[in-house]
């Protein structure tokens, strides 16, 4: 609702014509209104997936402070069973799935407790640090009020340090209606916007100037949250990379990509610790064979992806990397078709319609528009166009054809970038086939 | 821990184990083109392993597609097709359907094939996606309060395809987050891919180098469900090597250099991706200032 | 409960409280623990001539059993015990024993000796066949799988869903005696044969007059999902199917045959014996088949029959289970305890009013509220609270199970009222009984202090009270304390 006009941000609701918006809803034949809803709910997704593929330079590399308010007002038990332990549940889930489409970024925790900005955790990559800082907050006494001010200061004080390749973010969720600052916010508006940091609020409770301010001067979202699940979503719309700030600084970063050291011996390599359990007492390091050690300084860790303690180098695996891939490299939208349009089967098959990658028998009632791709001209049931394009993020048709594949990639590059083989054609792969091998290990 | 243990193993025998076949028909595999019995041989070990799977458990269900040089293909089950079908002999009517329906099924494809003029790939990762998209469905069609354990097996005696890695991965990670098992049997050489896609998601992954034992090997490694696997003695997970290869000379490094923007691996530092286009800043404590210069050199 | 005999005496409160009869509860043994204490090797052994057995048997077997079943089964020689055991998890071992003793007190497989003098196994050779023969061909076809023509008016998966339920319906109206009464197309009445096993298996009894009511294990019988209540049924039918001269082997591989067999498909019964075709018949009357005519070759198993091997229900597809779903669900209960029970049926209403307090009856909605007496009288009557909890869950109208609550349960009732339940059951469990020997009429005070003590020091003193001089020892006790007052009154 608050973040579906952020477009036309200078009108007010009631300053826009009038909607109908009930004529959108219609009875189905038992006068029921499930499958208008579930119609609305699917173009809702299909109109999120539209929007995805317009972006092609993202901030692959976020640094991204969660802003959590811990004040008086995140004991309301509006949401089930109160305000912070319905956004620290929902936080566990942002986490952990932040980390899976984000492997090679880094997050961090601020709370602010009684008008005092307190860092929980760091920024690191590793989502088990954050969760457990997440289980100590479920205990923390909510008193007084936040200040938004405190906050934000803290975050740019850590994102100012951080290399400028990196897309620089700040997400508050505000439980509070008011703020205690110590002197003027927009100053610190004004030098977020300077830093280029995207500031993004989601509130619990109602639209907030300040706020709506600050994320409309650092060219972030708002949103108030109607109810769990609506707050759910607007919190899992920040995991998406967000298009990358015109002055984003591109560099490359040395990486080391860590291999086991039996494979290199031949045989088993000696016992020995590794280093992101070494100071850790809760969890004491245990000698193993086993374990990624930094090609750099041979110091070994447990899991990727890391920043070596030692000599600084970020560890990642080449899996890590190709996670990220599908944000770059988007399934094309599929176009609406009604149901008629698909090719039935050969008579003595049963002519029946059916879905390409799932084969469900499509049937008039059910389904009634189908999807094409347009490279590989296959027609998909809308559960697959949804799988397609929000999980999978490869289309089945191109991918079992042969000759098809190449197309689209071709197609693709060529609008990534689009005077991409002109300008340079020694460096650049003549054909799509060979720029999607350069992929391979 | 015992009444925990009880509870899961009750928990396991209630739930549906969907087993996915992802099996290479692809003419130009090294073990057919040596012998074209051999696919004969496969396929029926196959047909057996699916019926001991379904044997399993009432609820166990079974899907098995061919991966051929020119499509893939649902083999088993085929939806929306009647099958009139009586028992012949002493085989249980649904086994005998399976082994029918696969038979005729990848007969007909076999048969209506295009030729194949020159050996090419197996689309693999393309099969197993269509795989995903089934067990999707299924996953969402199954009652509430029902479990369902899907895993997909991948036979095959090609190479993987180079220009599908994208594929590839997205398959591997999709499945991990479903929480698919993905498990490999190559019967030619050792997939590197496959092998890491295993080891994301869990799976076995084993090379036969005799077909002559094909069925005694799936049994022993593939019929376990990934539930029950840590309680048998398994084949120990291979070394699977994660180093990524450079996009310049496609060698495995150690230490790299990353695009910032679309994650590119280059092993030399370049002023300018190759893949995305973009401009690099010249980062400051490099050792190599006047990039111009420098970068001949390299090249 | 523990069941109580005369020679028993219970701890404290025992002297009060008169001595409760404890109730014989229904016994539901699985397919394993019936083969395992019913039969003998050599009947086990002619159980596996036919495959749907052998099937059924391997379905039954634990899962690590299975695993070792299949290793072996397409290997000739036996396959020495130390190789099957490597092929197990050490950490396992206990389970895999389970598994390992399992396979032999169900003769699937047993120890032979090898060359070499070392113990190995070797599956049952009987068993092997028939496994290998349902898995991978060969040998002669089942019977019931005869060719038929087309049928011109196939019956459809609801139709039959339908027809079974009504007949399995009307043996449980019958039960609870309200069939002949309501007149309505359920009541057919049922034959003297299943008359015959409902007394057989002890769910009706015959009262003083005559006439034939049901018993305490009947009204959990009613408590059972459908799946158990047809299995405990059929496993009865089986008991007394030798006396009606009908082959044991032979009537259970036709029920295993009609669970594996496809629903909505057409099966023929040419070619079986008389008494096969007796067992159809009344297979036909409990709903588990459906046949158009007696005389007619043509008969259709229904889900009834199918869910006979079936652990739950899951195979079946979704729009049929829907079906089912819509149909069974008709209980709402509420965190007041209130219980509205959406059905019209008889039965359902008879079921629920043993253990909730009925306030309304309305033409299709009961209203009850679930009371610590009505509650207090079913467990009485032998049920549990695990099965009246269960029987609320089975029947929760679907919209109980949309609800979503904050706390993650499995339960889709209100926890308090599952909590309650139980803990009225508890109530129930304060006594504990210990058997014992009564000590009396001492002849001086000196004479019970002295006795008491010796059975207190050494922790067999049960009970004692001074002024009355009676104490009670345990029973494990009473020669040692007898042998101490012999010396002592010497």
């Amino acid at each position: 609702m608050a973040d579906d006009d952020k477009d036309d941000q200078k009108e007010y609701r009631w300053e826009t014509g009038y909607e109908k918006t009930w004529e959108a809803i219609k009875e189905d034949d038992d006068g029921m209104l499930d499958s208008a809803i579930a119609d609305l709910i699917q173009k809702a997704k299909r109109k999120r997936q539209a929007e995805k593929t317009k972006q092609n330079r993202l901030g692959m590399m976020r640094h991204l402070f969660i802003v959590l308010d811990c004040s008086e007002s995140m004991s309301v038990p509006d949401l089930k069973p109160t305000r912070l332990l319905c956004t620290l549940k929902l936080l566990e889930i942002f986490i952990e799935e932040f980390f899976d489409q984000n492997p090679i970024s880094q997050l961090g925790i601020i709370a602010l407790k009684a008008k005092r900005a307190e860092k929980i955790t760091e920024l690191t990559g590793t989502s088990r640090v954050h969760l457990k800082a997440l289980e100590g907050l479920a205990n923390v006494s909510l008193t007084s009020e936040p200040s938004l001010q405190n906050g934000l200061d803290l975050a740019l004080k850590t994102l100012k340090v951080v290399p400028s390749h990196a897309s620089r973010e700040i997400v508050i969720i505000m439980g509070s209606l008011t703020t205690c600052d110590p002197v003027d916010i927009n100053s610190t508006i004004e030098e977020l916007q300077k830093e280029r940091i995207r500031c993004s609020v989601i509130s619990l409770s109602a639209e907030i100037h300040i706020c709506r301010h600050l994320t409309q001067q650092t060219m972030g979202t708002f949103g108030a949250v109607l109810d769990d699940s609506h707050f759910r979503d607007q919190l899992l719309s920040q995991i998406d990379p967000p298009p990358a700030a015109k002055t984003q600084d591109n560099s490359l970063i040395r990486m080391g990509f860590p291999h086991s050291k039996n494979e290199s011996d031949g045989k088993d390599a000696a016992l020995s610790m590794c280093m992101c359990h070494i100071e850790n007492s809760d969890e004491p390091s245990e000698l193993s064979t086993t374990g990624h050690h930094c090609p750099q300084c041979n110091s070994k860790y447990c899991e990727l992806p890391v920043e070596c303690l030692c000599c600084g180098l970020t560890l990642v695996s080449a899996p890590h990397l190709a996670r990220s891939y599908h944000h770059l490299f988007p399934v094309p939208n599929f176009e609406e078709l009604p149901f008629e349009s698909v090719p039935p089967e050969a008579p003595d098959f049963g002519s029946l319609r059916k879905c390409y990658s799932c084969i469900k028998v499509l049937n008039a009632v059910a389904d009634k528009s189908v999807f094409k791709c347009g490279y590989c001209q296959q027609f998909f049931c809308i559960d697959c166009d949804i799988f397609i394009h929000e999980t999978l993020h490869a289309c089945v048709g191109c991918n079992t054809i042969p000759g098809v594949a190449g197309l689209v990639y071709q197609k693709q590059g060529g609008k990534a970038a689009p005077d991409f083989h002109q300008q340079q054609p020694s460096m650049m792969p003549s054909s799509s086939k060979q720029r999607s091998q350069q992929y391979s290990m | 821990m015992d009444a925990a243990d009880a509870a899961t193993s009750t928990e396991t025998e209630a739930s549906i184990d969907l087993l996915v076949v992802v099996l290479d028909t692809n003419p130009s595999q090294h073990v057919v083109r040596q012998n074209p019995q051999n696919l004969t041989q496969i396929l029926e070990a196959v047909i057996a392993f699916g019926n001991a799977h379904l044997m399993q458990k009432a609820q166990n269900k079974l899907a098995v597609l061919s991966c051929s040089h020119h499509a893939t293909d649902f083999l088993y089950p085929l939806p929306g097709r009647q099958v009139e079908l009586r028992q012949v002999d002493g085989q249980y009517e649904v086994f005998s359907l399976v082994e029918k329906t696969v038979k005729q099924q990848l007969g007909s494809i076999l048969m209506n094939a295009p030729r194949l003029s020159s050996p090419c790939e197996s689309l693999l990762a393309g099969s197993m996606s269509m795989a995903l998209c089934y067990i999707s469905r299924l996953q969402r069609n199954i009652g509430a309060g029902v479990k369902m354990h899907s895993r997909i097996l991948v036979i095959t005696g090609s190479n993987e395809c180079a220009s599908q890695y994208m594929t590839y991965m997205n398959v591997f990670f999709t499945a991990q987050k479903l929480n698919i098992v993905i498990d490999t049997c190559a019967l030619d050489k050792t997939l590197s891919l496959l092998q890491q896609g295993c080891d994301i998601t869990n799976g076995q992954f084993l090379k036969v180098t005799q077909l002559d034992g094909l069925l005694q090997y799936l049994l022993w490694v593939f019929l376990p469900s990934p539930q029950m696997r840590h309680k048998m003695v398994l084949p120990p997970p291979p070394k699977v090597d994660y180093r990524a290869s450079c996009f310049c000379h496609r060698e495995l490094i150690d230490i790299g250099y990353v695009c910032s923007v679309c994650l590119s691996v280059f092993c030399k530092y370049s002023p300018i991706c190759t893949t995305c286009h973009t401009i690099f800043k010249m980062p400051g404590p490099l050792p190599i200032r006047p990039k111009k210069k420098k970068k001949p050199e390299k090249m | 409960m523990a069941d109580t005999k005369s020679g028993r005496y219970a701890s404290s409160s025992a002297a009060i409280s008169p001595l409760v009869q404890g109730p014989e509860n229904l016994e539901c043994k699985n397919f394993q623990e019936y083969l395992r204490t019913r039969q003998t090797p050599e009947t086990l052994e002619k159980f596996y001539h036919y495959p749907p057995i052998c099937l059924a048997v391997f379905r039954e077997l634990p899962e690590i059993a299975r695993q070792f079943v299949i290793r072996i089964l397409f290997i000739d020689q036996p396959v020495p015990q130390a190789v099957v055991s490597s092929w197990g998890a050490q950490k396992f071992a206990k389970e895999q024993a389970e598994a390992t003793s399992c396979l032999s007190a169900l003769n699937v497989w047993r120890v032979t000796a090898i060359p070499g003098g070392l113990a190995a196994w070797e599956l049952s050779p009987t068993f092997k066949k028939s496994v290998r023969q349902a898995l991978m061909g060969g040998g002669k076809p089942w019977p019931m799988t005869n060719t038929l023509d087309k049928d011109s008016k196939p019956r459809d998966i609801p139709f039959l869903d339908s027809y079974a339920m009504s007949r399995w319906r009307c043996v449980l109206h019958y039960m609870v005696g309200t069939g002949g009464r309501n007149g309505g197309s359920d009541a057919e009445a049922i034959s003297p044969d299943a008359v015959r096993i409902l007394l057989h298996a002890n769910l009706m009894k015959r009262d003083e007059r005559g006439g034939i009511s049901i018993t305490r294990q009947g009204f959990q019988f009613l408590l059972l999902d459908t799946r158990a209540q047809v299995w405990h049924f059929m496993l009865q039918y089986l008991e007394t199917c030798e006396e009606r001269g009908i082959s044991l082997p032979e009537c259970l591989s036709m029920l295993f045959q009609l669970s594996f067999a496809t629903l909505g498909r057409d099966y023929s019964s040419e070619g079986m014996s008389n008494q096969m075709l007796t067992f159809l018949q009344h297979l036909r009357e409990f709903g588990l088949v459906y046949q158009r005519k007696r005389k007619e070759c043509r008969f259709y198993p229904t889900r009834l029959a199918l869910n006979v091997t079936n652990k739950d229900a899951a195979t079946a597809t979704t729009a049929a289970d829907e079906e089912r779903m819509q149909e069974r669900g008709y209980i709402v209960v509420e965190t007041n305890y209130r219980v509205y029970a959406y059905t019209d049926s008889q039965l359902q209403v008879a079921v629920l009013g043993l253990f909730t307090e009925l306030l309304y009856r309305f033409p299709n909605l009961v209203v009850g509220v679930l009371t610590r007496d009505a509650v207090r009288q079913a467990l009485r009557g032998g049920i549990t609270a695990e099965q009246i909890v269960s029987y609320l869950e089975q029947y929760a109208h679907p919209n109980m199970k949309l609800v979503e609550s904050a706390i993650q349960s499995k339960s889709c009732l209100p926890p308090t009222v599952v909590d309650q339940i139980k803990l009225w059951e508890m109530e129930r469990n304060r006594f504990t009984y210990t058997e014992g020997v009564v000590y009396n009429q001492f002849l001086s005070q000196n004479d019970f202090v002295t006795l008491r003590d010796y059975a207190q020091s050494i922790n067999m003193l049960v009970w004692q009270n001074e002024r009355t001089r009676t104490m009670v020892v345990q029973k494990n006790g009473h020669d040692d304390v007898k042998r101490y007052w012999k010396k002592y009154s010497k």
